[in-house]
């Protein structure tokens, strides 16, 4: 009887059904009881295999997820340090890079007269050569 | 039944002089060995009436078997009984579910059709256990049905609070444990589950 039903009727249930349910485990067929042994020994040689391995590979799931996160430390520390590496290498090549952008603007600047005179030239050329043209007599 | 006996040949290398972590061993594992075959017929039968396929409940006690085995044999072996029914409890109700699945896919597709006079009959199964004489047997099984059949139609927490209770013998508070709730759940589902039985047997068992 259990702590919390005081009534006969509902005690003698508990009785009967406890009575009636352990003579069904007690009937149980020789194929199951050998399934069930089985069963045991399976458990058994596993907890005997999980006992025997070394501490850190009892919890592989602890042991991959210390992998993934300690990965994924390094990711990020490299991904920073790179980051900050990349940052002052780029002030210098900036202003690197600012000095040539300067020297060609300043180049083209030097150049810009040449450019008019060839540009003049071509003209002068076009004008030559129309003129020779138009004066030389036709075959 | 002690069962260590038993054991296949493998374990006999525990025989031998063994450093102390060993002897640990040896010594937790004739422990679980000894509480497994203590548990596992009962488990079993209350597997089988939440399952109804015998089948099914073999796999749900030995997955738990396996579990508790693995994950939890270092645990003080006063631990183990609550934690075996709560995996066990939790490996039936995935069962359950996975069932149900399957259920309705299979509903649209078509079932190969089976032949009752070519199944195998396994000659274990057609061994007979020492009991009670036939009409005896008889009377009781069919009042071990009638039982089932009403546990079936309980809500599936009240039912768990009735097995463990009456046929395992846990107490409340490893009750909670093994159901994961807390003690007032336990003495409410579970009497509910005996007012209900009660209603559907009483008139049969009277």
């Amino acid at each position: 009887m259990t702590e919390e039903n005081m009534d006969p009727a509902i005690s003698a249930l508990e009785e009967r059904s406890r009575a009636l349910f352990l003579d069904s485990v007690a009937g149980l067929d020789m194929r199951t009881r050998s399934r069930l042994t089985q069963a045991r020994h399976a458990a058994l040689a596993a907890a005997d295999a999980s006992a025997r391995r070394p501490w850190l590979m009892r919890i592989p799931v602890w042991t991959s997820a210390v992998g993934v996160t300690a990965a994924a430390v390094l990711g990020v520390a490299l991904w920073f340090g790179g980051l900050l590496g990349q940052h002052g290498q780029m002030s210098a090549a900036d202003t690197q890079s600012k000095f040539e952008d300067l020297d060609i603007i300043a180049a083209s600047d030097e150049s810009s007269g040449d450019a008019m005179d060839m540009l003049q030239d071509d003209i002068d050329f076009y004008a030559w050569a129309d003129k020779t043209a138009s004066s030389e007599p036709t075959a | 039944m002690s069962g260590f006996d038993t054991l296949p040949s493998a374990w006999m290398v525990w025989d031998g002089p063994a450093p102390a972590p060993g002897g640990a061993v040896l010594e937790q594992t004739r422990e679980l060995d000894k509480f497994l075959a203590d548990i596992e017929r009962r488990a079993f039968r209350m597997a089988q009436v939440a399952l109804r396929d015998p089948d099914d409940a073999m796999d749900a006690v030995q997955d738990a078997m396996l579990k508790l085995a693995r994950n939890y044999a270092a645990r003080p072996s006063a631990e183990w009984r609550p934690l075996f029914y709560r995996i066990l409890e939790n490996g039936i109700r995935d069962l359950q579910r996975r069932r149900s699945v399957r259920k309705r896919f299979m509903v649209w597709l078509p079932g190969p059709k089976e032949d009752p006079d070519n199944e195998a009959q396994d000659p274990m199964e057609s061994v007979a256990d020492s009991g009670p004489s036939v009409p005896e047997r008889l009377i009781q099984d069919e009042a071990m049905q009638k039982l089932e059949s009403s546990l079936r139609e309980l809500p599936a927490r009240q039912r768990e609070a009735f097995m463990l209770r009456n046929f395992e013998g846990l107490d409340v508070a490893e009750t909670a444990s093994a159901m994961g709730c807390s003690q007032g759940s336990v003495k409410t589902h579970y009497s509910r589950a005996v007012h209900t039985l009660r209603e559907q047997l009483g008139e049969v068992w009277r």
